[in-house]
């Protein structure tokens, strides 16, 4: 699995985006600026410039028509893919933490920051899949989180949730019409705050992850804790392959004694675990700091790492990835 | 007398290993089935349903070739 190393970033990652069809991805990072990158060889496809504060988040519509972005500067920006022209700006009070489209495109979410004076909110905000269409400024919902701030956010399966990851280790699930929540679980460590929340390709169910050090697959429709994912390192993000039955995981400490390491390779490590048996299964070394943001693939052929290193790194699965199977999988395919 | 302790252990792991895979499939199997239902309910057969069936029929096909 050698990887392609992107660079262009001169900060450290926030998140990583991959198009439906695989093809493209986006990342951002503290510098202010998305890039668009080719996955295939690692080509800057290129840049879109306008935030005017650090970049914590991007997401791509299902027909790579639209971006969305969230940053420091307290605006969230629709971009038009293509063209790279930014066709929308809504404002604020304080900064956009999570961007993500819902399954049709038509919906847009929106995590914005807690500050003096100002709560945590989920904002819903209408989208026309349209390029050319005139955006609506309307704010259709904003749900208020006044026990813990949201950290993350998403939309389930056929949007009928937003599910929430907080600061306090709680996972929250909220009516996606009406903003009411329904249940909240304290899914991780009281007070750790959920890092990452990325869903299945059907989105009924999602895996968070945690300074707590583990990581969690849920149930979209009445957040089970279906499984568990023990590291020794605080996580920053977890994403679920398709195709093959695993989860991969990221995160680790910045080391004090980082300078004084003499190998030219970098330590830090994305965790493979088998989804369904809950095994660690094998490390991708490479990133010189920890790892920010993982993302998959949607077709299965490969990943992305981004770290506080300010690198990406492209890994595209070998046949050996392909081919592991456990016992048990292989008995139960030949049934 | 290890030997047999140690395919003891095997054994059990290997059995817990089956059972956590048959409850993982059963569940995954409703979860589509309700997903299927819900798509339905709403209308949404049209949609990305269909298609996937008709991906679906498309795969028995060569399989049956």
């Amino acid at each position: 699995m050698r990887p392609i190393l992107l660079q262009g970033h001169e900060r450290a990652l926030t998140q990583i985006r991959y198009t439906k069809d695989g093809d493209i991805l986006f990342s951002t990072a503290k510098d202010q600026v998305i890039c668009a990158w080719f996955s295939a060889n690692g080509e800057r496809l290129g840049t879109y410039h306008g935030h005017q504060g650090a970049l914590w988040t991007v997401d791509v519509d299902p027909t790579t028509t639209l971006l969305a972005s969230g940053a420091a500067d307290n605006t969230v920006r629709l971009w038009d893919v293509r063209t790279g022209k930014c066709i929308k700006v809504w404002d604020f009070n304080t900064a956009v933490k999570r961007v993500e489209f819902s399954e049709d495109g038509t919906q847009l979410l929106a995590v914005t920051e807690k500050r003096m004076g100002f709560l945590g909110t989920i904002v819903v905000l209408d989208i026309d899949p349209d390029v050319n269409a005139e955006q609506s400024d309307e704010k259709k919902l904003t749900i208020t989180c006044d026990e813990s701030k949201a950290t993350v956010a998403g939309w389930s399966y056929l949007s009928k949730y937003i599910i929430a990851g907080h600061e306090d280790g709680s996972v929250s699930q909220y009516d996606a019409k009406n903003g009411e929540i329904i249940d909240n679980v304290q899914a991780h460590e009281p007070d750790m705050p959920v890092t990452d929340l990325q869903w299945a390709p059907d989105r009924t169910y999602l895996i968070t992850s945690s300074k707590d050090k583990t990581a969690k697959v849920l149930s979209a429709r009445n957040l089970e804790v279906l499984k568990t994912y023990v590291a020794d390192t605080p996580l920053n993000t977890a994403a679920i392959t398709p195709k093959k039955d695993f989860v991969i995981l990221g995160g680790g400490q910045a080391a004090m004694d980082v300078t004084t390491t003499s190998s030219r390779q970098g330590k830090f490590e994305a965790r493979f675990y088998h989804k369904v048996f809950e095994d660690e299964i094998g490390r991708v070394k490479g990133h010189f700091g920890p790892l920010n943001t993982i993302a998959v693939d949607p077709q299965g052929r490969g990943y992305a790492s981004g770290g506080e290193d300010g690198y990406v790194r492209v890994h595209q699965f070998d046949q050996g990835y392909f081919d592991f199977l456990y016992e048990v999988e292989r008995e139960q395919a030949r049934k | 007398q290890d030997r047999i302790e140690e395919d003891k252990e095997r054994g059990a792991v290997v059995e817990e290993r089956r059972r956590l895979l048959s409850e993982w499939l059963a569940w995954r199997e409703r979860e589509t089935e309700d997903l299927e239902d819900e798509r339905r309910e709403l209308g949404l057969d049209a949609g990305r349903g269909d298609v996937e069936k008709k991906e679906e029929a498309e795969e028995g096909k060569k399989v049956v070739e």
